[in-house]
């Protein structure tokens, strides 16, 4: 199964010395974080189906969030799907990484225990429990690149976990919105979702990364999401569309289209499934929910070059 | 191997059948397989009950093949199933 992971950068948490090489496990170490949260505002989401309120912020980070989030940014007084604590980690990380000069795989951790998904990484450990709509999330830093990638991280996954419970998907793919109607480039990193974004230029992009799949009354529809994580494209609207086909990219010198379906275009959306794939209950949810959407949208195989010949052979087919 | 042996699917193993091809994601491996016809039909009947013996049976008895061509692909498919962690037994 693919990832979305990214290798790790230089701009990870600093390290605590009297912790080298511990790495933080929820409920079993002496540091658990403190319950401070950062300040008194909140802010409100949505993203698709899902209302959100961050709470918890301090002015600078409510104002930065706001800004950063735009236009995904609502009203947040009333009820919402999730409303989700911040607070100060009061520790500088909770994974540490290698200092051995080897590439290492970013890490994000998961586990769900009963009905609560706990998730931690190097910046922020957090929790959600999807029945209830609430999450809490501590985060190490309380500004700076550590702060927003831990944010986004969290919410990330924690978007995946709950639009799976909507009977809808978070994937690791492009969306861009032609004539009315979402098209959907997925596929691993490199095989040219954002390369389709680029030779759209007349389109709306919905996202060059991860799309949700949202299941409404008139049938599947696409969004994107505000966690463009500062390299990849965020929307400038909140605004879903008509899913009209799922296309797994596939770079050739020629182009052409084939139909995907059965047990292959089951795995292919599968594999391109970030965050819920690690857990048995949520694994046999997302593949019940990609047969139920590959029953009401067709999968193609795209093979495509880097030229804007592919949207040819979309429209003829 | 020992065709008497009972095998069970991994209790993880997440799969669904589209028109007797089978999709299985392996979580904690984080691996997605697409198995074939046949590979359904042995994974399908992987139940902790059925013999493997019993199971080259429903092979043989859905498929025109020989007896040992068919024990050969089954132990093949099997000890491979087995590296992947997909069954236990």
């Amino acid at each position: 199964m693919e990832s979305c992971q990214a290798l790790m950068s230089e701009d990870q948490p600093a390290m605590d010395s009297s912790l080298a090489g511990v790495d933080w496990v929820p409920g079993d170490h002496p540091l658990a974080p403190t319950t401070q949260p950062f300040g008194a505002l909140s802010i409100g989401l949505s993203i698709g189906p899902l209302s959100l309120r961050i709470e918890g912020l301090a002015t600078e980070q409510a104002k930065e969030l706001q800004e950063r989030f735009h236009p995904f940014v609502k009203d947040c007084h009333g009820p919402v799907d999730v409303a989700i604590g911040l607070r100060k980690a009061g520790i500088d990380r909770f994974l540490t990484p290698r200092r051995d000069g080897s590439i290492e795989v970013h890490r994000l951790v998961s586990r769900l225990v009963g009905t609560r998904l706990e998730l931690w990484s190097y910046e922020f450990s957090g929790w959600v429990e999807t029945r209830i709509g609430l999450a809490a999330l501590s985060l190490v830093a309380s500004s700076g690149p550590l702060f927003h990638r831990g944010v986004e991280n969290f919410l990330r996954a924690l978007t995946a976990s709950f639009i799976l419970e909507r009977e809808g998907l978070l994937l690791h793919g492009a969306a861009v919105v032609r004539k009315g109607k979402a098209y959907v480039f997925f596929g691993p990193s490199g095989s040219g979702k954002t390369t389709v974004t680029d030779l759209s230029p007349g389109d709306t992009i919905l996202s060059d990364d991860l799309t949700l799949v949202v299941k409404s009354r008139d049938g599947y529809q696409a969004a994107g999401i505000p966690f463009g994580m500062a390299h990849h494209r965020v929307p400038n609207t909140c605004a879903s569309f008509p899913i009209a086909s799922f296309n797994r990219l596939v770079q050739r010198r020629s182009v052409d289209r084939h139909p995907l379906k059965g047990a292959r275009a089951s795995a292919e959306i599968a594999a391109s499934l970030p965050f819920v794939m690690q857990d048995p209950r949520q694994a046999r949810k997302a593949l019940e929910t990609v047969s139920q959407v590959l029953a009401e949208v067709p999968a193609f195989r795209l093979e495509f070059r880097r030229d804007d010949a592919f949207w040819r052979v979309i429209e003829e087919t | 191997m020992d065709p008497s042996i009972v095998l069970t699917k991994n209790p993880d193993a997440a799969y669904r059948v589209y028109d007797g091809q089978a999709t299985v994601v392996l979580p904690d491996r984080a691996e997605v397989s697409v198995l074939n016809e046949v590979g359904s039909l042995v994974w399908d009947r992987i139940d902790g009950k059925r013999s493997v013996e019993e199971i080259i049976a429903a092979v043989l008895e859905h498929y025109q093949v020989n007896a040992d061509q068919a024990q050969h692909d089954v132990f093949e498919f099997i000890s491979s199933l087995r590296d992947h962690g997909m069954v236990f037994g």
